[in-house]
């Protein structure tokens, strides 16, 4: 018989016979795939989209020249007196809300337009009237509209002189005498592109050009920025991935068990067929082709549902991009043929990988015990205490891997400590199963009668089978419970933090919404006119710039530092009290640092580093590192007098404002209102600016539910097959059960429990391992990718109502199965043997 | 477990082509008894487990009690704790004759019980199915192909092709076919 006459009989046929428990295993296999690509292409575009339009409005540039807090006015006067043939492209670049019943946010950009309007590509023209904008077709504008623009805490009017039609993103051009009035009163740029004719190279030009910059203007190739933003997103972007492939893991052990079953129930057909001289090999690489083909086309379903998926997946991912990294917009998802391919060959290879074991004892069968009579039940011997040796070996693997620092900034060890500790917790299965079976079984019989000895023998008996469903579950718990117990604490830590740090009774802010690299400004009288209020005790206020700091985007921030040590109850790593660090901090070139920055860049307190801040270059010793999670780009603070002395500009990003005890916090409002009159700030209570905190925390985290759900899905579908696949091979015992006088609802009873056991069980090994796995979280690969130190705490709650809910799912499945072995003729059946 | 293509099943007077699913497993629970070829002995379950088996699916009480007795019959009590795989298949066939009659029923339905022992096996067998009629007073059904076992018969019926051909006492069947 060839290869391919017995692929089709042995295999194909089958399948297409057995279409539930194929369509189950192909669902796997594809919600596994869809999981990965969607995460990716979510990532993509997440990521992709500040590749802006934008950069080619004012033709091709190759250079850009950026400052920390902006760059000073008499840079570009520089660089045009400089004696080579260069098109500089001034640019103020900023974001706008956009009044009107939805309020909008939009970039803005100011460009040179007298050098500009030449560019035929551009689309701008009529350039003489006063306080015109132009506006990118998808804003919807037309010629002569006007636009009501909310830029820092100003409102002004502008009119629509033009539509640029082949711009793809949204944003507001205007004039950069505009741009400076509305956004930059200080004058200052925020980049210059350079066109540099190509007679040199782009490093030489940058070397040449260097000699006309002044210290803190830093002059790179163009797109640098967009590098080190893609640099900032690995972590997270690697994390998510890594999560995303859950989904797949708990797959592989739903092909393992659906290939294990197809082998045990071809069992006697093996060994026909090698009776009759098929060789091993063939055996062997028919049983691969059955995974070979349930992964094929899992992975084509998993490419169109992981497209369809990432839809959803871009939104929230991009959430989480613009509350913690940088300002975005989603670039459109582009499934490229590399990433398809990619989809198959995972699904291909989690199949093909799963199924090797199976296969290959597939192919080791003996025609005379294959054929035998009564052998119709066997199983694979489970070598239980083998297995739980080499389980104590991945054990201590995974320590050791545990104790390994990272690798390119990567939690490298992290995960593979991960993977051993779910293979150990896999080889551990079968002894905990067939322990804790034998250990209940009495009671579980007085308790709950014959159906639970049934079932729990039942499950024992196969026990094989039974650790691989318990295998699966479990680690979908696990992973369900790890990054339940990693949020919960992070939460924790958080809310504990915010008691900490956010004392002020009022917030102010500029109405315009601010991002992880947005700072916009208010105006610098308005702490002054507070502080005099009666009501008001202190004001702390705090300007924040965007800084690069070795390749890496970061935020620096000047601070009352005398109310901060009064008012603030700041924790820092070494201990010190809060009142003596930000004392120190009071007219010394110092600093302090957030503990995810001085993780990333690997600075201690006491250390002494530069910054380039407003054209000038200086030296700041490092106090002492406090925790924040505010950001995980990281943050520096010094006080605002020191920072003022490199940016004098005076406008604050956010104040705070601490009331006298007994003032009525309504009255207090109100008075801080009237200051604010006529100007766009918004004022916040404390208790709504701690919720609206929370609120992005939740944000941020709302995709990691998606995909554990995704995979608990995946495990309690898997479940399901499992159990129906059990049914069928275990049909006799019902048959029997049957002759024997069982009634219909004691069958669907044994099965119902069956699914509650192998739930307990995947609980049991599910929390102990997701409970590891969650230090593993905290500890190494949190600390390893964004830097910050969790407290430990279980989030009971959560964790109650998700492991219940799971419970429930899993029971719920065992409702087929169990309609299933009801249906089951006894006599046909028990005439089988 | 199955209906009649024609013609009727009583049992005690009650045509089992009448009962509800739920009636016929009570009757399977009170009044029948199965013996099979290959045992049917749950692997599962230890030998005395086996036997307590259809007393528990009917919610009997005590019935470790009922399924020691019955072992006991058998003289299979020394092995209650042993599991199906560690017995002989004499020994298996003892244990599905102590469970056929754990609820003490008033048919056993015996197919080829047997078929896949030795002949001094079956002989000790045969001779515990034949107690069963006359201890318990059970009726034995038992379908078989052996001339020991329909030896030990009151009546044997003949059947050639699904058809009866004959029905005759024991003493009426020649030696040899």
């Amino acid at each position: 018989m060839d290869i391919f006459t017995l692929f089709y009989r042995l295999i194909l046929k089958p399948l297409a016979h057995e279409r539930l428990r194929t369509t189950l295993t192909v669902l796997a296999v594809s919600l596994g795939v869809a999981a990965v690509l969607a995460i990716d292409l979510a990532g993509q575009a997440a990521a992709g989209s500040f590749r802006s339009s934008l950069e080619t409005l004012t033709g091709k540039t190759n250079l850009e020249v950026t400052s920390a807090g902006g760059i000073p006015p008499d840079v570009f006067a520089r660089l045009a007196a400089a004696p080579y043939p260069l098109k500089l492209h001034p640019r103020i670049e900023d974001y706008g809300v956009i009044a009107g019943a939805v309020r909008r946010t939009v970039p803005i950009v100011g460009i040179d337009l007298l050098s500009e309007g030449s560019s035929e590509s551009s689309g701008l023209s009529d350039l003489s009237a006063a306080n015109s904008v132009w506006v990118t077709s998808g804003l919807g504008y037309k010629r002569g509209d006007r636009i009501r623009l909310l830029t820092n805490d100003t409102v002004s009017d502008f009119t629509v002189r033009g539509v640029l039609d082949n711009q793809a993103e949204e944003a507001i051009v205007m004039d950069l005498a505009l741009a400076a009035r509305v956004l930059r009163p200080g004058g200052r740029l925020d980049r210059i592109l350079i066109e540099a004719p190509a007679t040199r190279s782009i490093e030489e030009w940058q070397i040449l050009l260097r000699h006309y910059l002044p210290p803190g203007v830093a002059i790179a190739r163009q797109g640098t920025q967009t590098e080190e933003n893609q640099r900032m997103l690995e972590a997270f972007r690697w994390n998510l991935n890594v999560l995303s492939y859950v989904s797949l893991a708990v797959g592989a052990f739903l092909i393992y068990n659906t290939i294990s079953v197809s082998v045990v129930r071809r069992r006697f057909e093996i060994g026909i067929l090698r009776a009759i001289g098929t060789s091993r090999i063939a055996i062997l690489a028919a049983i691969l082709g059955e995974a070979g083909c349930l992964g094929l086309v899992g992975g084509i379903v998993g490419i169109v549902l992981g497209r369809i998926l990432s839809e959803g997946a871009v939104k929230l991912v991009a959430s989480t991009v613009a509350s913690l990294y940088f300002s975005s917009r989603p670039a459109p998802i582009s499934l490229t043929w590399e990433t398809a391919l990619w989809g198959l060959v995972i699904g291909v290879g989690i199949s093909l990988v799963s199924a090797l074991l199976p296969a290959w004892e597939a192919s080791r069968v003996t025609p005379v015990e294959a054929m035998a009579r009564g052998r119709r039940e066997h199983q694979a011997r489970v070598h239980r205490w083998r297995s739980a040796a080499i389980a104590i070996l991945l054990a201590l693997a995974a320590w050791i891997a545990s104790r390994q620092g990272p690798v390119d900034g990567k939690p490298l060890y992290g995960y593979i400590c991960a993977l051993l500790s779910i293979g150990a917790m896999a080889l551990v299965i079968p002894s905990l199963v067939s322990g804790l079976a034998q250990l209940a079984t009495g009671l579980l019989r007085r308790v709950f009668g014959v159906e639970a000895l049934l079932a729990t023998r039942g499950l024992v008996g196969s026990l094989r089978r039974t650790s691989v469903l318990v295998g699966a579950l479990s680690t979908a718990i696990a992973v369900l419970t790890a990054v339940g117990i990693m949020v919960g604490s992070f939460r924790e830590t958080v809310l504990v933090w915010m008691d900490d740090v956010l004392q002020a009774d009022l917030f102010l802010s500029p109405a315009v919404p601010a991002g992880a690299d947005r700072h916009p400004t208010m105006s610098a009288d308005i702490p002054a006119q507070l502080a005099r209020l009666p009501e008001v005790a202190a004001v702390d206020q705090l300007r924040a710039y965007e800084l690069n700091y070795q390749g890496l985007p970061t935020t620096i921030g000047g601070i009352e530092a005398s109310v901060r040590g009064h008012r603030r109850r700041q924790s820092f790593l070494s201990g010190a009290p809060a009142e003596k660090v930000f004392r120190e901090l009071i007219g010394n070139d110092a600093v302090i640092v957030s503990e995810p920055f001085a993780n990333k860049h690997h600075i201690r307190a006491g250390d002494t580093f530069q910054l380039e801040l407003g054209g000038k270059l200086g030296s700041f010793r490092v106090l002492d590192i406090f925790y924040d999670y505010s950001s995980e780009r990281g943050l520096i603070l010094m006080d605002r007098a020191t920072l003022l002395r490199y940016l004098p500009d005076a406008e604050p990003s956010n104040v705070a404002v601490f009331l006298k005890p007994g003032v009525s916090l309504d009255a207090a409002q109100r008075a801080v209102e009237r200051v604010i009159a006529g100007r766009r700030v918004a004022v916040v209570r404390n208790r709504t600016l701690r919720d609206q905190a929370i609120q992005v925390f939740d944000r941020t985290f709302a995709i990691t539910y998606v995909l554990e759900a995704l995979a608990v899905f995946v495990a309690v579908t898997g479940v399901g097959g499992a159990l129906l696949a059990l049914v069928i091979d275990r049909r006799r015992e019902f048959g029997l059960l049957r002759f024997l006088g069982a009634a219909n609802q004691q069958v669907r009873r044994i099965i119902l429990f069956e699914a509650g056991l192998l739930g307990v069980l995947a609980n049991i090994a599910g929390i102990t391992l997701g409970f590891i796995l969650s230090l593993l979280l905290i500890h190494v690969i949190n600390k390893q990718s964004f830097g910050w130190t969790i407290q430990f705490h279980w989030p009971v709650t959560v964790l109650l109502t998700a492991l219940s809910t799971v419970y429930v799912a899993t029971v719920l499945s065992g409702l087929y199965p169990a309609k299933i072995a009801i249906g089951l003729a006894p006599i046909e059946v028990i005439h089988e043997e | 477990m199955d209906f009649p293509t024609s013609g009727t099943v009583w049992i005690d007077e009650t045509s089992t082509s009448t009962l509800s699913d739920a009636a016929l497993t009570r009757v399977r629970r009170e009044k029948v008894g199965f013996i099979f070829q290959s045992f049917q002995l749950l692997p599962t379950l230890s030998v005395i487990e086996n036997v307590e088996l259809p007393l528990m699916l009917a919610g009997r009480k005590e019935p470790r009690a009922v399924a020691a007795e019955r072992l006991r019959w058998v003289e299979m009590e020394a092995y209650a704790d042993r599991m199906p795989f560690q017995l002989s298949g004499g020994q298996m066939q003892r244990v599905a004759i102590a469970r056929a009659i754990a609820n003490a029923p008033s048919i056993i339905l015996a197919d080829e019980p047997t078929g896949n022992l030795d002949t001094a096996t079956s002989e000790v067998i045969l001779a515990l199915l034949r107690r069963s009629a006359d201890e318990f007073g059970a009726i034995v059904l038992m379908a078989t192909h052996s001339l020991e076992a329909i030896g030990k018969a009151d009546t044997v019926v003949g059947l050639h092709d699904g058809r009866v051909e004959s029905v005759k006492g024991a003493a009426e069947v020649p030696a040899k076919l």
